[in-house]
């Protein structure tokens, strides 16, 4: 299995997009622009490029059909892993269902037609656990939450719901979702840690200091929150930033302060930056080359398997981008820019 | 032999307005398969709204029937009309309100519940502080410099809400747990008790009230205890009777929702296939059986009196894997079609195998577990299991049946094999017959499934398949004359001449055509045509041994039935009557479950495999009710 495992990785790590043929892509034409998107295993998205005519439904099933194919490449690599490590990377696709989630809540609140709702939904296919036909017909938010809550997320669910009815504030809610997702994401990875190697801890510690980091800059001085309730909203963490050190964090009074006050390395990876956004583009940078290690490493299968994920999606993303930003006719600096490929001289 | 019913595609055109009517009329038809409609020139689904609204009634129906029960047995009568898609969107409006003053007396009942367990932790709390030597009127003060609350929280959330409280300069101590709630004192300085406050709302915390008498004099906290006990016990009370109200005052009406929804179900399923239009006009599409069309136009006849139009055509080749397959069983096969539709749902025009499959498989399952006695045990177990398996215990009862008449043939009882005369022969005195005969049955089995194989891609319009590959009519020539060949080499008959011409021309034929089908240069295209006709020969033969295993398992249940006497005899009188008992439980539970798969496993994979696609869809006939309402209706 493990053979089988790591040329199916190494087959699929053929498909990733070095920066320049991303940059290639904003300038290329349509038939161009077709080809090296079957070349690199995205032929649907290719197919229906020509249709993706600025409606925004068809912008949507552009979203869609890039979540699809990050499934199936997920199904596909899930197939020949040990329970945990299966447990593990089909709980990282439960972060799309999370945003279903969310949608679904947003539609009470506003009180969309289940119809529409339904309609914007990712289609989760294998890794689908909701009933979303059963949840977009929920009266209101209220009974949206108890339902989910005798569900598969109820863990999630409970904290969140709670947290409402406090408030009705829907910041609460997203926060304590959110939160409430990553700790469990935390949690698989620390049942693998031990079998999966540094490298496996070393993906999710750039992942989760990235999270906790962007969460307290964005918390602190975009919303100006206080410190302990900023900390209370973190992920908890056994990482690079653990518990006590976001504590130091949250309670400095400046983005500046934050960064100079990081630990080695961030502190030097983020030197001289101003704004949230940078912070994030240069921490998944650093994040990317390390994934882009571990997949050209011997590491162990999962490590391997989640690098190679971590770095589709981030591809994904920037193809995502540079489709839509075509077709709106947008300057391609303007694409490189929403691409956040580069995370200095661009952000 | 079982095929399945020919059918039409038919394109019913009729006024929008009347749609939901004519899906009530074809639902009631019964042998509609709605199927999308293909006519570009509708372009608009009329039928969307009305799904739509059909789906938020039926799902608040579900929910309301759910909190007041079934409103008991629903009967459509014939002449019923569907609601119009206003009126089903009324209909929706009202069980809106219905399960809106529903939710909200279930939301108060919870909350109801939700604050006994407050009172109950305060009621501990109480209890408590008066074992401690502490002043409750000092501590729950609002003009002391310490603020200090008691609540509640999710279990899962009070170590990071203690660590975040802690920068604040609060203390938590937790004193109780109610299920996923924690009960808590937190205390700290009330300069910083508007941060603690934002944190605590973040953290789902729920204030327990602390009432004046608790500050000001403790002794009289129970009394206010009670009274708030009592008022719960009240409010609680009113929530039922307020429940029983809206049962008695809205079921009869919820039994009229739950027919109109009957009636407006045929339009919204068929909506979902695609119910497609443009202006006034709509039309339903979807197969129907052509023996039962003159029936149909009759039905619509009576109903629109010319207000429709009815195309109807024959299948077309491009449709094979979109036409479901109809097939009627008769009601002693029904048992065995599950087990065949595991494996796939036949397609269109394809031969139908539950008929072949129920024999085979009885016959294969007979033969590997031959025995009086076991037969019979399973026939019982079956028989007494009957209301928790339903149908499937035919299918153990004809199993045991024909294991029992196997032990007739091999003179086999519980094992012991000079109770009874063979009927035909004992496995074990004549080990080598049996396998010819096992080999032989298998070679029949594989000849017969290649020419059903040829007669459905026939049938399908494959013509080369059906004549020249190897699993068509050309791989039926190579097998016939291999086994021919192989049967005088053996010196069972004496066709070697004919076997050797036969052989070599279906194997001649099959090379052929793999060469001309394969799409590559001509290097790649011999080695093609070379590897698999190879490979069809080497199947053939390694398919055909498989059946040994028949021969193999009739053998091993012998074996195992003296494995137990052996063990059994070496043991006084209660344990030779303890292990006897034992051992035929094992036998009938391990060996039957077994030989039950590898009779499963012949039939599926050197049987089906070959000639089965399984890639058909199911004839789904629009109805009134779902499959499950109907039995209970």
């Amino acid at each position: 299995m493990s053979a089988y495992l790591n040329t199916r990785v190494s087959l699929y790590a053929s498909r990733l997009w070095p920066d320049a043929a991303l940059d290639n892509l904003v300038g290329a034409t349509d038939e161009a622009l077709a080809v090296t998107l079957a070349q690199r295993g995205l032929g649907q998205l290719a197919l229906n490029g020509d249709h993706l005519a600025g409606q925004r439904h068809e912008a949507r099933s552009l979203e869609q059909r890039i979540i699809t194919q990050i499934l199936d490449e997920t199904r596909v690599l899930i197939r020949p892993l040990s329970s945990e490590a299966r447990a593990f990377l089909t709980f990282w696709t439960a972060r799309f269902e999370m945003s279903n989630v969310k949608t679904l809540l947003r539609s009470k609140m506003g009180d969309e037609r289940p119809a529409v709702v339904l309609a914007r939904l990712t289609p989760m296919g294998a890794f689908g656990r909701l009933d979303n036909q059963d949840l977009a017909h929920a009266e209101d938010v209220g009974e949206l939450l108890r339902r989910l809550e005798a569900g598969p997320y109820a863990g999630i669910v409970r904290h969140a719901r709670h947290a409402f009815e406090q408030t009705h504030d829907p910041f609460n809610l997203d926060a304590a979702l959110d939160r409430a997702y990553y700790d469990g994401l935390v949690q698989r990875a620390r049942l693998l840690e031990k079998t999966a190697g540094a490298s496996f801890r070393q993906l999710m510690a750039n992942h989760i200091d990235r999270i906790n980091l962007v969460w307290l800059l964005r918390y602190r001085f975009n919303y100006k929150l206080p410190p302990a309730q900023v900390y209370y909203l973190l992920v908890g963490s056994h990482y690079g930033l653990s518990g006590s050190r976001l504590q130091e964090l949250a309670a400095l009074e400046s983005l500046e302060a934050v960064l100079a006050a990081l630990p080695s390395p961030w502190n030097e990876h983020l030197s001289g930056l101003t704004g949230i956004p940078g912070v994030f583009a240069r921490m998944e940078h650093v994040a990317a080359e390390q994934a882009l290690q571990v997949l050209r490493s011997g590491a162990p299968d999962i490590a391997r398997a989640f690098a190679y994920l971590i770095l589709r999606e981030r591809d994904l993303r920037a193809v995502r981008a540079i489709l839509r930003g075509r077709h709106l006719g947008l300057a391609a600096a303007d694409i490189r820019t929403a691409m956040r490929r580069n995370p200095a001289g661009v952000n | 032999m079982l095929r399945a019913e020919p059918l039409l595609k038919i394109q019913l055109m009729m006024l929008a307005s009347e749609a939901q009517d004519a899906a009530l009329a074809l639902a009631r038809f019964g042998v509609f398969n709605p199927a999308p409609c293909t006519t570009d020139a509708f372009t608009e689904s009329p039928a969307a709204l009305y799904r739509e609204a059909w789906l938020q009634a039926e799902s608040r129906l579900s929910k309301l029937l759910q909190q007041c029960g079934s409103t008991g047995p629903l009967h459509v009568p014939a002449d019923a009309e569907a609601p119009t898609l206003a009126d089903l969107q009324e209909l929706n409006h009202w069980l809106k309100e219905v399960w809106t003053a529903c939710l909200s007396c279930h939301e108060s009942s919870t909350q109801t519940a939700e604050a006994r367990g407050h009172l109950d932790a305060l009621e501990d709390t109480l209890a408590k502080l008066e074992h401690l030597n502490v002043n409750p009127a000092h501590l729950f003060r609002t003009d002391s410099l310490l603020a200090v609350n008691v609540g509640s929280l999710p279990a899962s959330g009070i170590r990071r809400l203690t660590e975040a409280l802690s920068m604040t300069g609060h203390l938590v101590s937790r004193f109780d747990q109610a299920g996923d709630q924690v009960f808590t004192v937190i205390a700290g300085p009330r300069a910083r008790q508007a941060e603690a406050r934002g944190l605590l709302v973040q953290a789902g915390w729920r204030e327990l009230p602390i009432p004046d008498e608790l500050r000001t004099r403790p002794e009289a906290a129970r009394a206010w205890l009670q009274a708030e006990r009592a008022q719960l016990n009240g409010k609680s009370g009113a929530e039922c009777r307020l429940m029983d109200e809206l049962r008695q005052r809205f079921g009869p009406r919820l039994h009229e929702a739950r027919l109109r929804l009957a009636l407006a179900r045929p339009l919204a399923e068929a909506a979902l296939a695609g119910v497609r239009g443009k202006g006034g006009l709509a039309a339903l599409s979807g197969w129907v059986p052509r023996r039962q069309m003159d029936s149909l136009r009759e039905t619509l006849e009576a109903r629109f009196h010319g207000r429709y139009w009815l195309d109807t055509r024959e299948p077309a080749a491009s449709d094979a894997t979109e036409v479901p397959s109809l097939v009627r069983y008769p009601v002693w096969l029904a048992p065995f079609v599950p087990l065949v539709k595991s494996y796939g749902v036949p397609r269109y025009g394809e031969f139908d195998p539950a008929l072949l499959f129920a024999f085979t498989y009885l016959l294969l399952f007979g033969a590997m577990f031959g025995d009086v006695g076991h037969g019979a045990i399973i026939l019982l177990l079956a028989a007494g299991l009957y209301r928790r398996l339903g149908r499937m215990a035919w299918v153990g009862m004809a199993a045991g049946t024909v294991s029992m008449g196997f032990g007739l043939l091999y003179g086999s009882i519980f094992g012991y094999e000079d109770i009874l005369q063979p009927l035909w022969l004992s496995p074990l005195h004549d080990p080598l017959r049996m396998l010819m005969v096992a080999v032989g049955f298998g070679a029949g089995f594989i000849g017969f499934t290649l020419l059903i194989n040829a007669r459905n891609k026939w049938v399908a319009g494959r013509f080369g398949e059906a004549l020249f590959d190897s699993t068509g009519l050309a791989g039926l020539l190579f097998y016939l004359g291999a086994i021919g060949l192989l049967a005088s080499l053996g010196g069972g008959m004496d066709v070697i001449r004919p076997a050797w011409m036969l052989a070599g021309t279906g194997i001649a034929m099959v090379a052929a055509f793999k060469f001309h089908s394969a799409r590559a240069g001509l290097g790649e295209r011999l080695l093609v045509a070379l590897i698999e006709t190879l490979e069809t020969a080497t199947s053939l033969f390694s398919n055909t041994l498989s059946f040994m295993r028949v021969a193999a398992f009739s053998l091993n249940h012998v074996a195992l039935a003296l494995a137990v006497f052996t063990l059994a005899n070496g043991l006084d009188a209660a344990g030779h009557g303890f292990t006897l008992i034992l051992g035929n439980i094992i036998i009938i539970v391990l060996e039957g479950a077994i030989v039950a798969i590898q009779a499963l496993r012949l039939m599926y994979y050197e049987g089906f495999s070959r000639f089965y696609s399984g890639d058909g869809r199911e004839f789904v006939p629009l109805r009134l009710l779902p499959e499950k309402a109907r039995a209970g209706v």
